[in-house]
C-alpha cells in the first residue's frame, strides 16, 4: 500500500476507503493484466470486491462494428468489464457501421453531449476542435512502451497546432490477397505493378480477373493511393501542402494512372466502378477475383465461410514494387477522441493509456487486424507480433508472417510524406481519387487532364482548410 | 366488363404488379438460401440449390431458416419492431391531436389565408433533414431526450404535421356546412359541433392521415440513426442497416427477411383500408 | 332554455362568446400545430441558414461569417454541378414514368376483376416497406456479381440484345456482359431512376385512384352517351378532371424524390466515379463526412428556392384546375 499511502499523505486530504480501495485494485488488475510492471505490485488484494458493488463513474465509448464480431464480443464482454471494475467505471460501449461514425460525431457536437470516448476508423482531423489535446497521454505511453510508429504519428500529430488532436488506437495494414493457384497457372508475379500490369490479362483470360476496385468506397481509396506512392505519385509533402499538380510527383500520378487503365483494360471488368466495400470481398470469396487489395478481412472469411480449398489458396503478398518504391497506406487507422464535453474524461484518458500498455490480447482476438501504434504495446515488439502471426494455424502455414512485413516496413499514413491533414480527410470523402483514376480508365479524360482537375480541386480544398488555421 | 375489357386489364395490371413485387418475392426466396448456395455464382437464384449445384423438386431440404433465427435471436430485431411501432403509434396520435384543429380551422375559419397557409405548409418538407439533423441534435441533447426513442416521437411530428394539416384541410372542406350549421343553430358551441357532428363524419379522413404518418415513420431513417446510439433503442430503419452490415460482409438472407416481415403486414394493412383511405382523401365522394 | 341560460354567468357567456368568434377560435386551433413547427422545423431550419453562410467545421453550430463563398465556391466545383443536374434529371425523369404509369394504372384498377385484391396488395408493396430496407434489397438485385436482373437477361439470352441496344441509342458505347448498372454511368443513372419511380409509383396510383373516385357518375354517363371510350376518354375526359389531385401527386413525388438520401447513399454511394452525386448526397459527402459544415449546409439549400417556385406554381394551377 505505499503508493496509496504516499498519495494520502502527500494530499493531505480525506481520502475515502473506496479511494484506496480503487488504488489498490487498480494496481491488482495492473499486475494480473501486465505482468512485468513491477512498480507497483502491491500484496494486499484478495478476490476482486466489485462484484456487487455499484461501480461509481459511467464511461461511454463510441466504436465501430468490428469486422471481427467476436472482438466486439471480447472487447464488451470481457476486456470492457474488467477494465470497469479494476476501476471502479461502468463502461459501455456502442458499436455502430463505420459509414456513421462521422455523421454520429456530428451530431455529438452539434449536441455537445454524447459518448466520452469515440473512436474513428481514419484520422478525425476534422474534428480536432471539439476534442481535448492528448500530448500527455501520448508522452506517458511513449515514456512507458516506446516511441509510437510513423504512421500512427503522422495521422495524429498536427504540426499547425504541436498537438496530438487524437490518441492512435490501432491500424491495420493493407496487404494484397491473392490466389495462389491461379497465379501459378497464369505465371503471374506480384513482385512490381510491371508484373501485375503484364500479367492482368492472362489472369482474366483464365476467367479469374484482377480486383482494384476503382468505386467510391473505401478500399479503392487506400488502394489508389497505394499506387501512387509506388509511383511516386505524392497528393502532399511533408509541409502538407498540395504537390501533386507538379513536378516528379505529376509523372508519377500520370504513370500511375496509366498503369491501372491498362490493368483494368487488360485485366479487369466493369464491376470495379461498382463496388461497395464488401464487393471485392465477396467477389473473391465466390472464386472469381485472382487478386485483391485489402485488410485481412477477405482471408479471415475465406476461412469462415468453410470452403477450405479457398482459404488454402489464399494468400497474402506485400503490395507490388512501384519504378520508385514499395509502399501502400494503412488500411484503417483507428483514433480515440476525447471530446471537450465528455463527462469523464479521466477515465477516458486511463483507459486508452491502459489499452496501449498491453495490446497482445487486442491483437490476437482480431485475428490480427489490430496492430499496435506503439510497437512495443505487445512485449517484443515486431519480433512477438511476427511469432504470434506465423503461429496462426491456417494453412499454408506461416502465411500471416508477410503481414508484419508489410506493417513493420511499408505501411504508412494518408497523406505520405505529410500528415493526415482535413484536406486528406475531405479527399477521401468526397473520393476524388477514385473519380481520377475512373475516369482515366474508362476512357473519359487524359490522365495529365485527370491529375491537373485533381490537383486544382485538391488545392482549393487545400486553401479552405488552411484559412481554418487546421493545416 | 366485355371479355375484351378484362384482358386488356390483366394485361396491363400483371405487368406493373410483377414490376412492383418483384423485389420482395425475390427477398421472400433469398432469406432461406444457405450461404454456399447464395455465395456461388453459378447457381440458380431463384431456387435453392445442393451443393453440387443440382436443382432438386423438393426444394425446401435445401433451403434453410437459420437467417430467420439469426435475425430473431442473434440481433435485437424484435426490439426494433417494437420501438418501430411504439414511435410510430405516438407519433400519430401527436399528429392527430396537433393536426386536427389547426386542419379545421384553416378549412372553415381561416377564409382567405387558408390557401397561402396550405402553400406554407409543403415548404417545410424542402429542407433534407440531412441538414436539420445536426441542430436537432441540440435541442434534443438540451431536452435530455438523447437516445431515447422520445427524441423521435418529438422531431417525427415535424414532417407528419404539415402533411396531416394539409390532407384534413382538404378533407374538412367537403363536409358540408349544414350538418355543421344545424347543430350551431340548436345552440351547440363550435367546438361541441365538432366533436360530435364532424368527428365521426371525418373518420376516413382520421384513417388516412393515420396510414400515411405512420408509413412516413417507419421511412424516416436520418434522425432515427443520429439521435439513437445504443442497439436496444433503435427502430428498423436504424438497426438492421447498422447491425447486418458489419464492416465489408453484408448478411444478405437476414436483411431480406428483415425487410420482408414488416412489409408485409403493412402491405395488407393499407390494402385492407385503401377503399376508406380514398374516401378519406376524395371527402366523402365515390364512386 | 331558461334553465339552460341561468347557468351561465356572464363571465362564462363572455368566454362562450370569445370562442364563438372567428378571430380568436381559429389561431387558438391553429396554435399548436404552428408553434410546434416553428420549434422543431423553425429554428433549425433558421439555424442552417445561418451555417451556410459560414465556415463552421466538424458538427460545430457556429463558426465566422463568410458571406456567399459557400455559394459560390460550390457553383464552380463541377462535382457539385453534376450533383444539381442528377438531382434534376432523376426527379423530372422519375415522376415522368410515374405519372404515366399511375394514370395508366389507375384507370384499370378501378374496375372489377378477380384478383383484384391480390394485386393491390402487390402494388401496394413498395410503399409498405422502408425506404433503407427495400434499397438495400434493389442492391443486391443489381450487384456486381450477382444481380439476379442479369442472370435472367442471360436466362433468356437478352442480354447481347441489350447490350446492343444500349450501344445502339448510344447510351452505353462498350459496355461488357454482365452489365454493371452501378458502375457505368449511364446505367446507373436509369437503376437510380427506376427505383425512385418503383418507390413513389404505389404512393401515386392510390392518389390517382381518389382523383378518380371524385368523377362525377354523370361525367362518366355522359361521355359513355357521346362516345368516347378508350384513349379518347381518357385523354379529354379523365386526365382533365384528375388533374387538380394529380398535380398534388406530382408535387409530392417531386419533393420527395428531389431530397431523397436513401436511395443513391444505398445503390451508389454518388458513384461511379461521382458521376451520380445528388445534392443531399454531396452536401453529406462535403459537410458531414469530410465535415465541411458551412459548405454542406449551402449545398443543402441551394435547391430550396426552385423547389418553392415548383410548389407555389403547382399549388397555384392545381387551385386553377379545381374550380374550373
Amino acid at each position: 500500500m505505499a503508493d496509496a499511502a504516499d498519495e494520502v499523505a502527500r494530499a493531505g486530504s480525506a481520502l475515502t476507503r473506496s479511494d484506496l480501495l480503487r488504488k489498490g485494485t487498480t494496481a491488482a488488475f495492473a499486475v494480473s493484466m501486465f505482468g512485468g510492471l513491477t512498480d507497483r505490485a502491491l500484496g494486499v488484494y484478495g478476490p476482486l470486491k466489485f462484484a456487487k458493488k455499484e461501480l461509481s463513474g459511467e464511461l461511454r465509448i463510441m466504436t465501430w462494428a468490428h469486422f471481427v464480431p467476436d472482438y466486439d464480443k471480447w472487447l464488451d464482454g470481457t476486456y470492457a468489464k474488467q477494465w470497469g471494475e479494476a476501476n471502479d467505471v461502468e463502461v459501455k460501449i456502442d458499436h455502430i457501421n463505420n459509414a456513421l461514425l462521422y455523421s454520429t460525431g456530428a451530431a455529438e457536437v452539434a449536441a455537445q453531449s454524447g459518448h466520452d470516448l469515440f473512436w474513428f476508423i481514419s484520422p478525425p482531423a476534422t474534428f480536432q476542435k471539439q476534442a481535448i489535446p492528448v500530448t500527455d497521454l501520448v508522452q506517458e505511453v511513449s515514456k512507458k512502451v516506446g516511441r509510437m510508429t510513423r504512421v500512427a504519428r503522422k495521422s495524429t500529430y498536427n504540426p499547425a497546432t504541436k498537438q496530438f488532436y487524437g490518441f492512435p488506437e490501432s491500424y491495420a495494414p493493407d496487404p494484397v490477397q491473392y490466389r495462389r493457384s491461379q497465379l501459378q497457372q497464369a505465371g503471374v508475379s506480384l513482385r512490381t505493378w510491371d508484373d501485375l500490369r503484364q500479367g492482368a490479362a492472362k489472369l482474366k483470360a483464365i476467367g479469374h480477373p484482377v480486383g482494384l476496385g476503382m468505386s467510391n468506397e473505401i478500399d479503392s481509396n487506400m488502394l489508389l493511393t497505394s499506387l501512387l506512392y509506388c509511383y511516386g505519385g505524392y497528393i502532399q509533402n511533408e509541409d502538407n501542402r498540395i504537390v501533386i499538380g507538379q513536378g516528379a510527383n505529376r509523372k508519377g500520378a500520370i504513370q500511375a494512372l496509366q498503369v491501372m487503365k491498362e490493368i483494368y483494360s487488360s485485366g479487369m471488368s466493369d464491376e470495379v466502378f461498382a463496388w461497395t466495400a464488401a464487393s471485392n470481398n465477396q467477389a473473391f470469396l465466390a472464386g472469381r477475383l485472382s487478386v485483391a487489395l485489402n485488410a485481412i478481412s477477405i482471408v479471415r472469411s475465406a476461412e469462415d465461410s468453410g470452403n477450405q480449398a479457398l482459404s488454402d489458396d489464399t494468400w497474402l503478398a506485400s503490395i507490388p514494387r512501384g519504378p520508385v518504391q514499395r509502399l501502400g497506406n494503412e488500411h484503417v487507422m483507428g483514433v480515440y477522441l476525447i471530446w471537450k464535453f465528455a463527462k469523464n474524461k479521466e477515465a477516458a484518458q486511463k483507459y486508452v493509456v491502459d489499452q496501449m500498455l498491453a495490446y497482445e490480447d487486442h491483437f490476437v482476438r482480431s485475428k490480427f487486424y489490430n496492430f499496435p501504434p506503439w510497437t512495443n504495446s505487445i512485449k517484443g515488439g515486431f519480433k512477438t507480433i511476427r511469432e504470434v502471426a506465423t503461429k496462426d494455424p491456417h494453412k499454408p502455414k506461416g502465411k500471416y508472417s508477410i503481414l508484419t512485413t508489410i506493417a513493420e516496413k511499408y505501411t504508412t499514413n494518408p497523406g505520405h510524406p505529410g500528415n493526415t491533414t482535413p484536406v486528406m480527410d475531405e479527399i477521401y470523402n468526397t473520393f476524388l481519387i477514385p473519380q481520377m483514376f475512373a475516369e482515366v480508365a474508362q476512357g473519359k479524360s487524359s490522365p495529365a487532364d485527370a491529375v491537373g482537375r485533381f490537383a486544382s480541386k485538391a488545392q482549393s480544398i487545400y486553401r479552405k482548410w488552411h484559412n481554418q488555421k487546421l493545416v | 366488363m366485355t371479355r375484351r375489357q378484362t384482358i386488356v386489364t390483366y394485361l396491363v395490371v400483371v405487368p406493373f404488379a410483377i414490376f412492383l413485387a418483384f423485389p420482395f418475392f425475390f427477398a421472400l426466396i433469398t432469406m432461406f438460401k444457405t450461404n454456399l448456395d447464395l455465395a456461388n455464382v453459378e447457381h440458380v437464384p431463384y431456387t435453392y440449390n445442393d451443393l453440387a449445384g443440382n436443382l432438386h423438386w423438393d426444394f425446401w431440404n435445401y433451403a434453410t431458416f437459420e437467417h430467420v433465427r439469426f435475425l430473431f435471436e442473434e440481433t435485437n430485431y424484435p426490439t426494433w419492431l417494437l420501438n418501430t411501432v411504439i414511435v410510430g403509434g405516438a407519433v400519430v396520435v401527436i399528429t392527430l391531436l396537433l393536426a386536427m384543429p389547426a386542419g379545421y380551422a384553416l378549412a372553415r375559419l381561416a377564409g382567405g389565408w387558408g390557401q397561402g397557409a396550405g402553400v406554407g405548409i409543403f415548404l417545410v418538407y424542402l429542407v433534407p433533414p440531412t441538414l436539420l439533423f445536426l441542430p436537432l441534435s441540440r435541442l434534443v441533447s438540451q431536452l435530455g431526450l438523447k437516445d431515447s426513442l422520445w427524441a423521435l416521437i418529438l422531431v417525427y411530428p415535424s414532417f407528419t404535421v404539415p402533411f396531416a394539416t394539409w390532407l384534413l384541410m382538404g378533407f374538412f372542406k367537403t363536409i358540408p356546412q349544414e350538418l355543421e350549421e344545424a347543430a350551431l343553430m340548436d345552440g351547440a358551441s363550435r367546438l361541441k359541433a365538432l366533436r360530435l357532428i364532424v368527428l365521426p363524419v371525418s373518420l376516413p379522413g382520421i384513417l388516412t392521415v393515420v396510414i400515411f404518418a405512420f408509413s412516413l415513420c417507419v421511412n424516416e431513417f436520418i434522425y432515427a440513426f443520429t439521435f439513437i446510439s445504443s442497439s436496444e433503442q433503435r427502430t428498423i430503419s436504424a438497426g438492421i442497416p447498422n447491425d447486418l452490415i458489419r464492416g465489408d460482409v453484408f448478411f444478405w438472407q437476414s436483411l431480406m427477411a428483415a425487410t420482408l416481415i414488416p412489409a408485409i403486414p403493412l402491405a395488407l394493412l393499407y390494402n385492407a383500408f385503401l377503399d376508406r383511405f380514398i374516401k378519406g382523401f376524395t371527402g366523402g365522394a365515390f364512386r | 332554455m331558461e334553465a339552460q341560460a341561468a347557468r351561465w354567468t356572464p363571465t362564462r357567456r363572455r368566454w362562450r362568446h370569445a370562442l364563438e368568434s372567428r378571430r380568436v377560435l381559429a389561431p387558438l386551433l391553429i396554435a399548436p400545430a404552428v408553434v410546434f413547427m416553428v420549434l422543431v422545423v423553425g429554428v433549425p431550419l433558421v439555424w442552417a441558414i445561418y451555417l451556410s453562410f459560414t465556415d463552421a467545421v466538424g458538427g460545430s453550430l457556429s463558426g465566422h461569417w463568410v458571406g456567399f463563398d459557400n455559394f459560390t465556391n460550390a457553383w464552380h466545383d463541377d462535382n457539385f454541378r453534376r450533383a444539381l443536374r442528377n438531382t434534376l434529371i432523376f426527379t423530372l425523369a422519375s415522376q415522368a414514368i410515374v405519372v404515366v404509369g399511375a394514370a395508366i394504372l389507375s384507370n384499370f384498377l378501378v374496375r372489377d376483376f378477380r384478383g383484384k385484391w391480390i394485386i393491390r396488395f402487390l402494388v401496394v408493396l413498395p410503399w409498405a416497406a422502408p425506404v433503407v430496407l427495400s434499397t438495400i434489397i434493389w442492391l443486391w438485385l443489381l450487384d456486381s456479381l450477382y444481380s439476379v436482373v442479369n442472370w435472367t437477361l442471360a436466362e433468356l439470352h437478352l442480354d447481347h440484345a441489350l447490350v446492343w441496344l444500349l450501344g445502339a441509342v448510344h447510351l452505353e458505347e462498350g459496355a461488357q456482359v454482365p452489365l454493371q448498372w452501378l458502375g457505368r454511368p449511364n446505367l446507373a443513372l436509369i437503376a437510380i431512376t427506376v427505383v425512385h419511380a418503383w418507390r413513389i409509383l404505389p404512393f401515386a396510383v392510390v392518389i390517382f385512384i381518389a382523383g378518380r373516385s371524385s368523377i362525377p357518375t354523370e361525367v362518366e354517363d355522359a361521355s359513355r352517351i357521346d362516345g368516347a371510350t378508350g384513349f379518347k376518354k381518357l385523354w379529354y375526359v379523365d386526365l382533365p378532371l384528375q388533374l387538380p389531385i394529380a398535380l398534388v401527386a406530382v408535387l409530392f413525388g417531386i419533393v420527395f424524390t428531389a431530397v431523397d438520401f436513401a436511395v443513391v447513399y444505398i445503390l451508389t454511394h454518388g458513384g461511379p466515379f461521382n458521376s451520380t452525386q445528388v445534392l443531399p448526397t454531396w452536401a453529406y459527402a462535403v459537410g458531414i463526412d469530410s465535415g465541411s459544415l458551412g459548405e454542406g449546409a449551402a449545398i443543402s439549400l441551394f435547391l430550396f428556392p426552385l423547389l418553392v417556385l415548383v410548389t407555389v406554381g403547382m399549388l397555384f394551377f392545381a387551385r386553377r384546375a379545381q374550380v374550373s
